[in-house]
């Protein structure tokens, strides 16, 4: 059966404002699947609280729309307990970095087979506009007029450091090399890291998009560390693409001695076992 | 005690008191006794005073007595700590060298005609050319000489131990061994003696802990995840399915966090397996948004609360019973939920395996209870019953998730390829899933969800009632003070009741207010200082409960505690 990008369209109208980066991120996120060829009915997305989880009902799929932070863990257990299913996680700067920094962290060491889409808006922008460690300093934010006291964190350093398998950044304003990103991160097997740079005209109306556009250069794929970090830690330019990725890590359930040989999921092995063998210690 | 007889061995931690504990129990049950052994430890790796006691009888027991036949000891610390403990006319073997005894020991010693016996075990152990760690084996021989029982029995289990470490001198241990079953001091020692009943086949019983029970349990029902973070008592339910996950194979993995492992759990349940977690109160607190989401979304969840003494750390190897409120009502917003609670280790097999059950039929959060005493207790059971029967609710497919039915639950089929896509949400939503912020719907919504706890109430099991037909006293508990309820009743000729939950919540009631009627004296027995339980008959049923028996000082209720109560 053909698969067209409308079967991913839902009836539910969008409410995020206009000019926001999420309606083009879908659309990335859509048109990477239809690419991919897979149905809605062989994604699960874990959507996190915040801007990009309002985003759980405007696509079709098998959807959990969780908790503030905990979009990362919700997805591995999905993903472990049925690989023959896409499981993408949808977070926000906030959620990420600040609510569930510790899933971010542990992900990336465990390298499960999922994608992690980074809503990088520089805002908590549900509750209004909120600093997240992501928010330009010196920017009056909720709250705070003279802005942040604390300092920042840089999302491509921090995941690098981790010796991550997959790192790459897109921008909501280039859909196609967005869609590109998203395509190769849900190939790729193991802990994808997609942070995307998202406009939010309402609460960061400094980074629109002739800042970004002055800034971004795109990059080919590139899988040496030192050259990556390079990109990341660039104070003038905003490298996009994939910045990292390295297949040679093996994922977290390639890795399980117990699972090796296995030919079914958890989800078709819910039955009565014996005990016989293990009731001795 | 009358038909019942005791053992301790004290030292510190780091001596191999647990092992020493597990051997005792084996060999004892080899030997055709049913025993109950439990374990004290402080929460430290090296020192402290530790300490495992095995209480011996004909009949099946599952608690200890306050007192010890034969206290083995190593340590001054320990000495001091249990030599008050040894009964009349009890035995108590130790290696501490210059033990100084102070007068108030030296008092209780000779008031009940208590024999102190030194063993040079450590010297013993260098003149059979091994090493110094192998002087609590050369006690343990002189106690199995002491109570008359065949070297061979021991022997078996001390090396079939071994024999599977590594680095391990199995012929010293065996000397070791002999050296303090063949010690004169022992051959004349006249102590108390083992029940004179045996039992017939025996040694083909089971020792299980509760958390054991837990972990097969588990495997029976099909789950094929396990998710936890670390914490006492609930640990060693990952010692069990980790060192057994070769066979299982389940998915077993030490999580960053207890948030961590519970949003694995549900992650995992919503895609159709069974997963799990356990924890103790404190990671509890951490999972409980959790809970409250799991209530929304309607995805099926199983916790294990293994609860221990005290209030944020407290005292962290000790044992209580003060969270039953926790996981009755924590968690933010209305929703339904279940709570059970096991007692022993046939219990925590059979009612684990019904969470699953329940958790997956009603779409709700299933909190499993247990306790430090029911989850390291050693319980010796003549074997587990049948598996239950898999109960999951599922349909192959369908149309409307969160569709509004009479008995609340709504249709739940597994995300797999070709089927019907939904949303499960955390927002308030319609019977698709999507969030509403509509009054009409949200008062549908949640009214939908609170019916499920009144068809699970209607199918949830009375309480069951143990004891006299006329009883004069009822107990009514849950967890582990049935096991000592129990133990007390041939020990009394008092006609006492119990009445036990096992499932908690959703409450029934009415048997309570039954006996009531019957103007039967009612007596709560909690392990807490709060009262948790008496607080819920009195939320559900109107009904205030004045007598009460309680514990808050970590330790579990022995036998002589209920003894001493009826006798006011």
């Amino acid at each position: 059966m053909k698969i067209d990008i409308t079967d991913y369209n839902t009836n539910v109208t969008p409410t995020w404002c206009p000019g926001c980066g999420n309606f083009n991120i879908h659309l990335a996120l859509k048109k990477a699947l239809v690419e991919l060829k897979k149905s809605p009915s062989e994604v699960v997305f874990s959507f996190d609280i915040g801007c990009n989880g309002n985003g759980g009902d405007k696509i079709d799929g098998f959807r959990v729309k969780g908790l503030h932070g905990r979009a990362i863990p919700l997805a591995v257990g999905a993903h472990l307990a049925n690989r023959k299913m896409s499981v993408i996680a949808s977070i926000g700067d906030g959620g990420c970095l600040h609510e569930g920094i510790d899933h971010l962290i542990h992900a990336v060491r465990s390298n499960y087979d999922i994608t992690l889409l980074i809503h990088n808006n520089q805002n908590f922008a549900l509750t209004t506009g909120q600093i997240t460690s992501t928010t330009i300093e010196g920017k009056e934010m909720y709250a705070f007029p003279k802005g942040k006291t604390e300092g920042n964190i840089n999302i491509g350093e921090l995941v690098l450091s981790l010796e991550p398998s997959f790192y790459a950044r897109g921008y909501s304003g280039d859909i196609v090399q967005l869609t590109e990103i998203i395509k190769q991160g849900v190939k790729h097997k193991g802990f994808s890291v997609i942070e995307i740079m998202q406009l939010c005209p309402t609460y960061n109306k400094e980074s629109n998009h002739e800042f970004f556009n002055g800034r971004i250069s795109k990059i080919e794929k590139n899988s040496d560390i030192k050259k990556a970090r390079s990109y990341v830690s660039n104070k003038n330019k905003l490298y996009t693409g994939i910045i990292y990725c390295n297949s040679k890590i093996k994922d977290y359930y390639s890795k399980l001695e117990n699972r090796k040989g296995k030919k079914t999921e958890l989800v078709n092995e819910v039955r009565n076992y014996s005990i016989k063998n293990i009731l001795a210690d | 005690m009358k038909n019942r007889f005791s053992v301790k061995f004290g030292g510190r931690s780091g001596q191999g008191i647990n092992t020493l504990g597990e051997f005792l129990s084996k060999a004892l049950k080899n030997s055709g006794y049913v025993t109950f052994a439990y374990r004290e430890y402080p929460s430290i790796i090296k020192g402290g005073f530790a300490s495992y006691q095995i209480d011996v009888s004909s009949e099946p027991i599952f608690a200890s007595s306050k007192y010890t036949d034969f206290l083995l000891c190593m340590t001054d610390e320990s000495f001091d700590k249990y030599v008050n403990t040894v009964t009349k006319g009890g035995v108590v073997i130790h290696s501490i060298k210059d033990l100084k005894i102070n007068e108030e020991d030296e008092k209780y010693i000779k008031k009940n005609k208590i024999k102190v016996i030194y063993l040079d075990a450590i010297d013993i152990a260098q003149k059979n050319d091994a090493p110094v760690i192998m002087a609590n084996i050369v006690i343990l021989g002189a106690f199995w000489k002491s109570i008359n029982l065949e070297l061979k029995v021991l022997d078996k289990i001390v090396l079939d131990y071994f024999s599977k470490k590594k680095g391990v001198d199995l012929e010293a241990e065996k000397r070791c061994l002999k050296a303090g079953y063949e010690l004169d001091t022992i051959k004349d020692l006249k102590g108390r003696n083992l029940p004179k009943k045996k039992r017939k086949n025996w040694n083909s019983s089971l020792i299980l802990t509760g958390n054991d029970g837990i972990a097969l349990g588990a495997v029976v029902a099909g789950c094929r995840a396990y998710y936890a973070y670390p914490m006492t008592p609930a640990t060693s339910i990952l010692l069990k399915l980790g060192n057994t996950y070769m066979d299982t194979g389940i998915i077993v993995k030490q999580a960053e966090s207890e948030i961590t492992a519970v949003q694995m759990v549900l992650g995992s349940m919503y895609m159709g397996t069974r997963a799990f977690t356990a924890t103790s109160g404190g990671g509890y607190d951490l999972m409980t948004e959790s809970l409250s989401f799991s209530g929304m979304s309607e995805i099926p969840l199983v916790i294990v609360l293994s609860q221990r003494a005290g209030a944020s750390t407290g005292v962290p190897t000790w044992t209580g019973a003060s969270d039953l409120d926790i996981a009755v009502h924590a968690g933010h917003g209305d929703f339904p939920r279940c709570v059970m609670s096991v007692s022993d280790a046939t219990d925590a097999y059979e009612l684990i395996q019904d969470a699953f059950n329940i958790a997956e039929e009603y779409q709700i959060s299933v909190t499993l209870l247990t306790e430090k005493q029911i989850s390291e207790s050693l319980f010796n059971i003549k074997t587990l019953p049948q598996p239950k029967k898999i109960k999951r609710g599922l349909v192959k497919n369908g149309q409307k998730r969160y569709e509004i039915t009479s008995n609340g639950i709504s249709p739940r089929w597994i995300p797999q390829k070709g089927k019907k896509t939904y949303l499960s949400n955390s927002d308030e939503h319609d019977e698709y899933g999507i969030s509403t912020e509509d009054e009409k719907e949200i008062v549908e919504m949640s009214e939908k969800r609170r019916r499920k706890m009144d068809t699970l109430k209607k199918k949830l099991p009375q309480p069951k009632y143990y004891g006299d037909e006329k009883p004069t006293l009822v107990f009514v508990g849950m967890g582990s003070t049935k096991n000592v309820v129990l133990d007390a009743m041939p020990l009394t000729k008092k006609r006492l009741g119990y009445l036990h939950y096992q499932y908690i919540y959703p409450l029934k009631f009415e048997k309570i207010l039954e006996l009531n009627k019957q103007g039967v004296k009612i007596v709560l027995i909690e392990n807490n200082q709060e009262g948790g339980f008496g607080k819920l008959i009195k939320e559900e049923a109107d009904f205030y409960i004045p007598n009460t028996l309680r514990k808050y000082d970590g330790r579990p209720f022995f036998v002589d505690d209920i003894l001493e109560y009826i006798k006011k």
